[in-house]
């Protein structure tokens, strides 16, 4: 702890790392630990809705953070909430990354229309305000959990093709790359096996950030009642469930949720902070 | 400030040691370095990478990074211990005492301020008092002095508007401006071309001679040492060698390691063939029947007419400055398992010529055979299929190769991908390894964990394994030391020659082009200057480049 006060990036980042750590645990042994599980109707009892945190339940155990409209446990709406909110941001990202990757590497290898093509569509990409695309690609595609990852990628790998081609650019003017083509090696392969290892450090370095907005707009998403399922609530829903009891004093519905998230989102980027600067050899000296 | 110069040194290191703490533990860079310096005398500090030179020059510098601890000897200038300085005294003598001249002379200055204002804010910051209109008037003194033509009507124009030459130029002038005593100069020619090189180096020595300023001169090179140096300290390891006044050092050096490295140097013949002994060497060359005639015998590869202009396009992966054309109306032939040279300095064409052949460059205009099949190189080699026929040896190994692909997949690639000739096997990688001198083991290594001589090996191994006719070899060597150049110029002679392949060497060194070629060509300004067989070339060509050519090498490497 004494880190904390004496460098506090690194303090911070140690115990971002925990909370997260423990964010993570939670979320995996949700069906163990929570009290009640929320998708399942049986175990919900409507006539407990809106308890203040704290009433004893049916079920035998304490509300502790209370229950929502429909009588579902907030504890246990978190921390299946949470599975939810994870599995979307961790799938879109990767998937995100991988695409953008590969897509900004053949546009740099390809060049000429190729690449005017595509930059184009990262530029328009890019100049629209992310909520807005994503907006439009949920309205295009419809609800579902599959839906919102597809909307997220649509969002994010423009990032990724920006960052993976202006590093492919400089790698392809080096001689090994002079030397696959010599060898006329299929294009597949000149792609895969020669810029795409040596052009991926950077967009790997993104990856920790845009997780946390991933699950930032996964939440705003699905809290605008456009995300996931009603009846399987994400963080962002659940905290939209609440949205409308807060003005009748039943704060907790939606309070916890938020904390819940913003806790989240905070320990994401710190972590991602802190992994970036370790990762990135520029940044590298300034902490050793 | 007098001395005695005989008795007391102006500069004097003393057993110096230095450690390094880097991220795999400690390191000893120097180990027990002693060395003087006096007035008015060049002091050439010689070695191969890594032997601890530019971190002398540092330390003199007092430049070292904190990583660096000093474990004992001392640093005496006139008389003063320099490692008990601290950042006042330093400003005092750094600069004004002590001042340095860098290899990079583009880096060495600032491209948004105009050389005349730069020089003249030194000058005003190491000479106290000075006013305004005395160190512009300084400024173009030493401008003038440095050799900048038109010194005044230039004053104002930016580092950009110079030719390299007359940029490093700018920075001697910049180093100048305290009136030193002592110029650490750390490769000051290394990024010239030799005709430039050489005068630069008759500038410095001038200097000295005018003006008593002592240099320590870093280099690696054994041409620049025997120029313009008094004395001459050898290192490796970090360890002083041999130390001597250069020509006597030169002429007859004592240890085995300094001999090595003057062994290494390419020495250039201007006699004639007959009186060679080099030829008996390697016997297998097929130089007796290429010697004669560039056009004797069909050529396996004809280039004729090659024209070439970078155009800039908004689209393009490179865009090139436009103007100037890089190829006009070039012809090229390489003779049947022959060896082909080009020589040139920076921006004769040698490399586009080169990559043009390969197949990596479309040309504007021209005709490529190789062995009666002509292909369109207007358009680019994956269409025209002349892509894969002719394979190349890089300049610079570290980039050469696929960092993250180990050298055993690299080469299994080339085996894969290359072309089969008919009624021959695939070559095997195993085999080839060892007729290169590598391990076997280092199969399993990335790039990074080699050295530069072993990774440009393993490019000359991918190369082979790929089965090719022609090989275009560019600059292959200039990024490695010499004693590591030598052993990579027996290579290729022995297994490019021994396999009937015909290879193009292109280069900027004439010596070197001269022991490995047959037929030469002399490229300037994107056009031949000169050609014919290497050793006509040099004994009886009047070309009046050529000769500036030969002119500009040191004087004891040519014979």
């Amino acid at each position: 702890m004494r880190a904390f006060w004496k460098r506090p990036e690194r303090g911070r980042a140690g115990f971002a790392r925990l909370v997260l750590a423990a964010y993570v645990l939670l979320a995996l042994a949700a069906p163990a630990i929570a009290p009640q599980n929320p998708y399942d109707p049986l175990q919900i009892f409507g006539w407990e809705a809106s308890s203040p945190p704290g009433t004893s339940s049916g079920g035998g155990y304490v509300y502790l953070l209370g229950t929502d409209g429909l009588g579902r446990d907030i504890i246990s709406t978190i921390l299946y909430g949470l599975r939810i909110s994870l599995v979307v941001a961790v799938t879109s990202t990767a998937i995100a990354a991988l695409i953008g990757v590969t897509i900004g590497v053949s546009a740099a290898y390809f060049g000429r229309w190729v690449d005017a093509v595509l930059m184009r569509i990262v530029d328009l990409q890019l100049s629209l305000p992310t909520i807005l695309v994503a907006l439009i690609a949920i309205v295009t595609l419809g609800p579902g959990i599959d839906r919102i990852i597809l909307a997220i990628i649509i969002v994010q790998w423009a990032t990724y093709a920006r960052i993976a081609r202006g590093v492919a650019l400089s790698e392809i003017g080096k001689p090994y790359l002079d030397a696959a083509r010599l060898l006329r090696l299929p294009t597949g392969r000149i792609i895969f096996r020669h810029i795409l290892p040596n052009s991926i450090a950077p967009a790997i370095t993104l990856l920790p950030i845009e997780l946390g907005h991933a699950v930032a707009l996964e939440a705003t998403l699905s809290f605008l009642g456009l995300g996931v399922p009603i009846d399987k609530p994400s963080l962002g829903s659940t905290v939209a469930n609440g949205f409308q009891y807060l003005l009748t004093g039943q704060y907790w519905i939606s309070l916890f949720p938020g904390l819940a998230l913003f806790g989240l989102i905070a320990s994401i980027n710190f972590v991602g902070e802190d992994v970036r600067r370790s990762l990135d050899p520029r940044s590298r000296s300034h902490d050793a | 400030m007098t001395h005695d110069s005989a008795l007391a040194p102006l500069l004097a290191v003393r057993n110096l040691t230095l450690k390094h703490r880097g991220e795999s533990g400690a390191a000893t860079i120097l180990q027990d370095v002693s060395l003087d310096l006096h007035r008015g005398e060049v002091l050439g500090l010689i070695g191969e990478s890594g032997a601890g030179k530019s971190t002398l020059g540092n330390a003199i510098l007092g430049l070292l990074p904190a990583e660096f601890d000093r474990m004992g000897g001392t640093i005496l200038f006139d008389g003063e211990a320099l490692d008990a300085a601290d950042s006042r005294s330093w400003g005092r003598i750094r600069g004004r005492r002590i001042s340095a001249i860098f290899q990079d002379h583009t880096a060495s200055l600032d491209p948004l301020m105009a050389v005349g204002p730069q020089l003249e804010e030194t000058i005003r910051a190491t000479n106290d008092g000075i006013s305004r209109q005395d160190a512009r008037i300084r400024a173009i003194d030493l401008l003038i002095r440095v050799g900048i033509p038109d010194a005044g009507e230039r004053y104002h124009s930016y580092p950009h508007q110079f030719s390299g030459g007359q940029r490093q130029r700018v920075v001697i002038a910049i180093a100048l401006a305290g009136s030193p005593d002592i110029i650490i100069a750390d490769e000051p020619t290394s990024a010239l071309d030799a005709t430039v090189q050489k005068q630069i180096l008759n500038l410095l020595r001038e200097l000295v001679d005018e003006t008593r300023v002592s240099i320590v001169l870093v280099t690696h090179d054994m041409g620049v040492v025997s120029d313009i140096t008094d004395r001459v300290v050898v290192m490796r390891h970090g360890r002083v060698v041999e130390h001597g006044v250069t020509s006597s050092l030169l002429d007859a050096p004592r240890e085995p390691y300094t001999r090595s490295l003057l062994a290494a140097v390419p020495r250039l013949r201007l006699s004639d063939p007959e009186t060679r002994q080099e030829a008996g060497e390697n016997p297998k060359s097929p130089q007796p029947q290429a010697r004669h005639e560039l056009a004797g015998t069909p050529p396996i590869l004809l280039a004729s007419g090659i024209k070439k202009t970078f155009h800039r396009r908004s689209l393009a992966w490179f865009p090139k400055g436009h103007g100037k054309p890089a190829l006009q109306d070039v012809t090229v032939a390489l003779e049947h398992g022959g060896i082909t040279g080009i020589v040139g300095e920076s921006g004769s064409g040698k490399s586009t010529m080169g990559r043009i052949i390969a197949g990596l460059e479309t040309a504007g205009d021209g005709t490529l055979e190789i062995d009666g099949t002509a292909f369109d190189i207007a358009r680019s080699g994956a269409r025209n299929g002349l892509l894969g026929k002719v394979q190349m040896i890089f300049q610079d190994p570290a980039v050469s190769l696929n960092p993250r692909m180990s050298v055993g997949a690299t080469l299994q690639e080339s085996v894969r991908f290359g072309t089969v000739r008919p009624g021959s096997e695939r070559p095997d990688v195993a085999t080839m390894m060892d007729r290169l001198g590598l391990a076997r083991s280092l199969l399993a290594r990335y790039p990074h964990q080699l050295s530069g001589g072993q990774k440009q090996r393993i490019c000359i191994a991918r190369a082979l394994l790929a089965s090719p006719r022609i090989i275009v070899a560019d600059e292959p060597t200039s990024a490695l030391d010499v004693s590591v150049q030598a052993e990579i110029v027996a290579l290729l002679r022995e297994n490019v020659t021994e396999r009937g392949i015909a290879m193009l060497f292109i280069s900027h060194d004439l010596a070197l082009v001269q022991q490995l070629c047959s037929a030469i060509y002399i490229f300037k300004d994107g056009k031949i200057e000169d050609k014919g067989p290497a050793d006509f070339i040099f004994a009886h060509s009047r070309n009046p480049y050529t000769r500036t050519l030969i002119d500009a090498r040191p004087r004891r490497f040519t014979h």
